[in-house]
């Protein structure tokens, strides 16, 4: 019997083996009654779903984390008090708050990085590849987020290169991860390769135009950077740290370098060239401040503006690079940017190739670099000074101001340093204020004496005219009627008449 | 931000004052300027796209700092140019002098980089003959000698300028066909490396 109904189970289990998707091929239990091919399809699905759910979870949780810490933090931090006055310094604690910024995030990342993923422990494997490695997950930021969600909004509009894309970029930065210990021109060369590779596949595969290739390698730029700047901007593997502290403190030391001795065709004491040249230098400050190579090469960019339009201002005519490159000099000098040698060794290795050596970014860029290898070789013969001169100023022996008779220095001094002539500028406001706030209490002083006067002569007025006529007051309340003899002629008083109704 | 797409680099060349920036002027905005009016901001960098044949090429001219205080950087400045048009002037025959130590330089750092020779204020030469002092056959022979192009301009009367830049793009643009030609053979290996790579990564 029961021989028989397992038989007869077998029997007609015969329809039940075919894959319950019905495409006529037959299923099998471990693939929960679907075929392999139906199998295979729900299979990814799920698993496509599951991947978005987990990087949605991830990101969500990232969120939270951070919208924590920034609540955390806004209240119990304060702002460095000098921070306005002193960019570098600046930029400085704002490093250090990064560093610690990251050591905190890093314990609570780890933690939730862990918990979810038991939910899904099978799945995983191919996943986890995916996803970033913690040591790349503690650097987001909402920056890298919103870098991210540009990215992949971007892609969307892409389709199917789209995906491509966001896959391997992603790859890439995880593999990147691994790559920690490799000096700093093997991480370029890895960079780059990947730019060549990605392009290339753009352009042959995909048969996108040129400028679309573009547009969508400074996306890729874009998100790669962002998330990679923390590991691979001034690696410890490399000496960039050390450059960029010898090229601050020779900057420092050539504090004395005039606008004459570089010919630079700029007047400051122009207000359009000063505020010109002042924006320059805050753009060059402010290029630090960026991840992404093309976005500090757009502060460049920016800053060459601002000098092309100060040389214009005071020349009357268009710059020339004769011009243009003097003045930029003086303003790295008088900016004397952080991490200067860093930031040109960054956007060198990291930046997209095609837009680094052709374009006028790059123009600008190359510019820049010509000017910090001129202050690096800088020497009496550039300046047109003796060697002796240059050796005294130099070791802060003499300064070249001085060199001047005093009456010139002083009516010069204010268009060498500006710092002085800001302090001369105060100076006369704060003299001026004196002044005017002396006036305004000599003022007041005659305006309460005037006022003393003017009461008591306005009481002696008074005393006068009550002198003049004094008040009599005679008792009227009874002697209105009393006064008047008429009225005893008058005739009496009319009475009401009373009618009897 | 400009996003103009640049094919080919060309960096200007010469000492102070020998008009490059003139020439660049007169070339991308057809004037020679005497006077102090305008409102252009700067010719240091122009992009300006010619037709050679049927195809665009847009070149992206590179003005230097020709004083004599920068010749130790000059060599950034030419890394990875295709062009470089050396000038000099041609009533002053110190310019040419430092035009030699520019095509020395570049022969020796920039070997794909094509010099083009070129004479400037040529107008002034048509004026009054005696204020020529760099001879046409000897630039010619030393033209010949290191390969390259050469040319007398003038940006006042604009004589020659469209010329120098027309053969700059068209040199350029025969070049790149072999170039891209050279290319296509290892093309499809660095592709195939480049895909094994990413089936790694995965």
């Amino acid at each position: 019997m029961s021989q028989r109904s397992e038989r007869r189970g077998i029997h007609v289990d015969q329809s039940e083996l075919l894959c319950k998707k019905g495409c006529g091929y037959y299923g099998n239990a471990a693939w929960q009654g679907l075929c392999s091919k139906c199998w295979r399809e729900e299979y990814q699905r799920a698993r496509q779903r599951q991947i978005q759910e987990d990087w949605a979870l991830a990101e969500k949780l990232q969120r939270e984390e951070e919208a924590a810490y920034v609540s955390s933090h806004s209240s119990s931090q304060t702002q460095p008090p000098q921070s306005h006055s002193q960019p570098s310094l600046a930029t400085f604690s704002k490093f250090e708050e990064k560093k610690t910024n990251e050591k905190t995030r890093k314990v609570t990342t780890v933690k939730k990085f862990f918990s979810p993923s038991s939910r899904t422990a099978p799945k995983k494997e191919s996943h986890e590849g995916k996803t970033p490695s913690p040591s790349i997950t503690r650097q987001s930021s909402i920056e890298t987020d919103r870098a991210s969600q540009d990215f992949l909004e971007f892609l969307k509009t892409l389709q199917k290169p789209g995906r491509e894309i966001q896959k391997q970029s992603r790859a890439f930065i995880d593999s990147m991860g691994n790559k920690k210990d490799l000096g700093a021109e093997e991480l370029s060369e890895c960079v780059q390769d990947f730019y060549q590779g990605m392009s290339d596949r753009l352009l042959n595969h995909y048969k996108g135009s040129s400028e679309k290739v573009d547009r969508v390698m400074d996306q890729v730029e874009k998100y790669i950077m962002t998330r990679l700047y923390k590991s691979v901007f001034c690696p410890e593997t490399s000496d960039d740290e050390k450059k960029d502290l010898a090229t601050q403190r020779r900057i420092r030391a050539l504090h004395w370098v005039t606008i004459q001795m570089l010919c630079v065709p700029v007047d400051e004491e122009i207000p359009e060239v000063s505020d010109s040249v002042v924006k320059a230098i805050t753009d060059v400050i402010e290029m630090d401040s960026k991840r992404v190579p093309r976005d500090k090469l757009a502060f460049i960019t920016s800053c060459s503006k601002h000098i092309f339009n100060a040389i214009r201002v005071t020349k009357n005519e268009p710059a020339s690079a004769d011009d243009f490159l003097p003045t930029l000099i003086y303003i790295v000098l008088k900016a004397n940017p952080p991490r200067l040698q860093s930031n040109i060794q960054y956007i060198t290795r990291f930046c997209n190739p095609s837009r680094l050596m052709t374009g006028e970014d790059g123009y600008y860029f190359t510019n820049l670099c010509c000017a910090v290898a001129f202050i690096e070789k800088l020497d009496a013969h550039s300046l047109n000074l003796s060697p002796e001169d240059f050796e005294r100023y130099m070791s802060g022996q003499a300064s070249p101001q001085r060199q001047d008779d005093p009456a010139a220095w002083l009516q010069s001094g204010s268009r060498f340093n500006p710092a002085l002539s800001q302090i001369h500028q105060n100076l006369s406001v704060l003299s001026n204020l004196e002044k005017r706030q002396q006036q305004v209490i000599e003022g007041a002083q005659s305006l309460q004496t005037e006022l003393a006067e003017w009461q008591d002569s306005v009481a002696h007025e008074v005393q006068e005219i009550m002198e003049r006529y004094p008040l009599e007051i005679k008792s009227r309340a009874s002697a209105i009627d009393a006064e008047n003899v008429e009225n005893d002629r008058l005739p009496p008083p009319l009475q009401p008449q009373v009618f009897a109704g | 931000m400009t996003a103009m797409r640049v094919d080919a680099k060309v960096v200007m060349l010469g000492k102070e004052s020998v008009g490059k920036t003139s020439l660049v002027e007169r070339y991308v905005h057809r004037r020679f300027l005497v006077g102090p009016y305008q409102n252009t901001i700067g010719a240091a960098f122009v992009a300006k796209a010619l037709n050679v044949s049927d195809k665009v090429v847009t070149l992206g001219i590179w003005d230097t700092a020709g004083s004599e205080r920068y010749e130790a950087m000059s060599r950034i400045y030419y890394r990875g140019a295709r062009a470089a048009i050396v000038c000099y002037d041609l009533t002053d025959s110190s310019s040419f002098k430092r035009a030699r130590f520019w095509v020395k330089e570049l022969q020796n750092c920039e070997e794909h980089c094509k010099i083009y020779l070129c004479g400037t204020k040529s107008d002034l030469i048509e004026a009054d003959r005696s204020v020529r002092q760099v001879d046409y056959h000897d630039v010619q022979d030393f033209a010949e000698e290191i390969g390259a192009q050469h040319f007398e301009t003038s940006s006042k009367t604009g004589k020659n300028v469209d010329e120098v830049f027309q053969k700059v793009a068209d040199d350029f643009s025969s070049c790149a066909l072999e170039f891209m030609q050279e290319e296509k053979g290892v093309d499809l290996e660095q592709k195939k490396d480049s895909y094994f790579d990413n089936c790694c990564h995965n």
